[in-house]
């Protein structure tokens, strides 16, 4: 599982003052400590970035070049602009995050992911919006795939983001992208594939956010998840990622393979994942407390 | 091959709750299927609607609200008991309107003294229902409780915010909780689960999933209740095996079509029958959601849903 950093991101104070003072100092150090915590790409998110946007992008870009230069980097904001200021500075192969579904901003980004010989996320957010069940995540899959691919970019470079919701209003829809992810290589093969995994968390109570984080990015690699922007400074979940943490992986497993299970020969933390992978299953109805039942 | 109707496989059941004590008891729930899917399981009690009144005399009421009761509207013990004696009502449901900090703002003793005045009027179980201002209804409940020891009263709206003082006070003084969550079906395992770690047991514990008016969210509401009984039905969630109460005529009379006059809203018919109307397709919607207590307010809505019930409800 690869992880791509989301914490270079605006809506931290220091970050974002960071931005708008063009002081490199946090910026810089934020991107090293990712490089040391295991991120395998840096996501630089600006937000809407309306005003300046592609002179920021460009100098965040440079500037955390400057001391990591070896992993690549996420261009993430809404302005189409900026992306490309940015993807003209970036080393290496940087991905765009995002192109969404919708035909007026795709045909102007896709040719400029062509250009740049960049990956792309592909934003499954469509012209109504969010896609209800895994059936419509799979045509806007067709759709955007296949324009990608008459643009220039192949298969190989497109992240394909089925978008992750708060378990703790859309359970319905954490089930339907787990139901969507083995459909992916149908559609195209080669295809990757990747989401925002800390959006499953969303509004859950804070100490209870990385179990979620953490059992869902497991429960997703097992349906084929490639890669997911998340927390890497939640050391458990990086070490989940990189194979370090076996047994978490496999009592998830059986859960989603009904297998029985002994819940009283489990120590109190893989009783924990294994209750969360019933949550995220919607075997049960999620509520704040579920670990305590 | 004979054709075979196809049915649900249920694993769990609605808890019996009992409310009200001593000879003034009414009990719900202990359905083990759909709400009136008897062909595929039992509801050993039907939903029983209870009617409301107010703590003081309405001041915004339609006048086709007010016509049943005008000769008791501003004798809250003498309507409660009305209620009962002409119409039969099974519970009553206090609506504790005078104690609104945005209006008339009564104070708690009053309040309770009121309240313990109509409990001891009526030979039925009595709800108490605040103002949602949470604040105000945690003092008022809590007297409630404490003037009324023993009676088993529900009281509501208990809210995540007032769960712990006021969950406390009806354990103490013995009543039962009306765990209320604002159209959500999480927070209303959650709320449900708090209570049960206070202490509240099941037995002693409703389910106010919120109630919305007809064209105000009524579709809302229902796909909330559905979607709680069928955790509790088929996924054996026992923290969402609860009756439920819908606090209905408060949410229909209230609306602006309940009231406007003809002239104002020509399409919609005359106004006394087209509220009466509004209130009964409302009851329809809520007893098909699973409704175990519906709080309705006029006596001819009142039988028009009780004949449905009695319909459904049939043998054959």
């Amino acid at each position: 599982m690869f992880i791509i950093g989301e914490s270079l991101n605006v809506i931290s104070t220091k970050i974002g003052r960071a931005f708008k003072e063009r002081d490199p100092v946090p910026i810089q150090e934020e991107a090293k400590k990712q490089k040391e915590l295991g991120a395998d790409f840096i996501d630089i998110n600006l937000g809407p970035a309306r005003k300046g946007g592609p002179e920021l992008l460009e100098w965040v870009v440079k500037t955390v070049q400057e001391v990591v230069d070896d992993i690549p980097l996420a261009l993430d904001t809404s302005n189409i602009e900026a992306i490309a200021a940015g993807l003209a500075v970036c080393k290496g192969k940087p991905l765009i995050n995002s192109i969404m579904c919708r035909k007026e901003r795709y045909e102007k980004m896709l040719p400029m992911c062509a250009k740049y010989n960049a990956r792309m996320i592909a934003l499954l957010w469509g012209p109504q919006g969010m896609p209800r069940d895994e059936n419509e995540r799979a045509e806007l899959t067709v759709e955007l795939t296949y324009a990608a691919n008459e643009a220039g970019v192949p298969n190989e470079d497109i992240f394909v983001d089925g978008i992750a919701t708060p378990v703790n209003v859309q359970q319905d829809q954490v089930y339907s992208l787990l139901q969507f992810m083995p459909m992916v290589q149908d559609i195209g093969e080669g295809l990757k594939s990747t989401c925002g995994l800390s959006n499953v968390s969303n509004g859950s109570p804070d100490h209870l956010r990385p179990i979620l984080n953490r059992t869902y990015m497991a429960m997703l690699e097992k349906c084929g998840l490639y890669s997911a922007i998340a927390d890497v400074y939640d050391r458990d979940l990086v070490d989940i990622a990189k194979g370090k943490r076996p047994d978490i992986v496999e009592i998830i497993g059986k859960v989603m393979d009904e297998e029985a299970i002994d819940m009283s020969s489990l120590s109190k933390e893989l009783q924990d994942y294994a209750k969360t992978t019933r949550i995220l299953l919607k075997k049960s109805l999620y509520s704040d407390s579920w670990l305590e039942l | 091959m004979a054709f075979e109707i196809p049915k649900i496989n249920y694993t769990g059941k609605i808890k019996e709750i009992t409310i009200g004590a001593g000879n003034k008891t009414a009990t719900v729930g202990g359905r083990d299927c759909y709400p009136f899917h008897l062909f595929e399981g039992t509801m050993p009690h039907p939903p029983i609607i209870a009617m409301e009144i107010w703590d003081m005399e309405p001041d915004n009421w339609p006048e086709a609200a007010i016509e049943p009761f005008k000769d008791v509207i501003s004798d809250p013990p003498a309507w409660a008991k009305k209620c009962v004696e002409e119409y039969g009502a099974q519970i009553i449901v206090v609506q504790l309107k005078s104690t609104d900090p945005n209006d008339k703002d009564r104070p708690v003793d009053e309040a309770a003294d009121m309240a313990k005045k109509i409990v001891d009027a009526v030979p039925v179980p009595v709800v108490f229902w605040g103002t949602a201002v949470s604040e105000k209804d945690e003092q008022v409940l809590k007297k409630i409780a404490e003037v009324c020891e023993g009676e088993n009263l529900s009281l509501s709206p208990v809210e995540e915010a007032i769960h712990k003082s006021v969950g406390a006070s009806a354990l103490g003084y013995r009543h039962t909780v009306v765990a209320s969550t604002p159209i959500d079906i999480n927070l209303a395992k959650q709320l449900n689960i708090l209570l049960g770690n206070l202490g509240v047991q099941d037995e002693h514990l409703l389910i106010d999933p919120t109630t919305g008016g007809l064209g105000y969210g009524i579709e809302y509401a229902y796909s909330v209740m559905e979607r709680l009984f069928q955790a509790g039905l088929t996924q054996e969630d026992d923290k969402l095996q609860i009756p439920m109460i819908n606090n209905l005529g408060n949410e229909i009379w209230k609306c602006k079509e309940a009231g406007l006059p003809k002239d104002e809203l020509p399409t919609m018919g005359e106004p006394g029958r087209r509220a009466i109307l509004m209130e009964a397709v409302g009851a329809v919607c809520y007893l098909l959601a699973g409704s175990d207590i519906l709080i309705m307010r006029h006596p001819e809505s009142i039988k028009l849903a009780q004949e449905m019930i009695n319909d459904l409800m049939a043998e054959n």
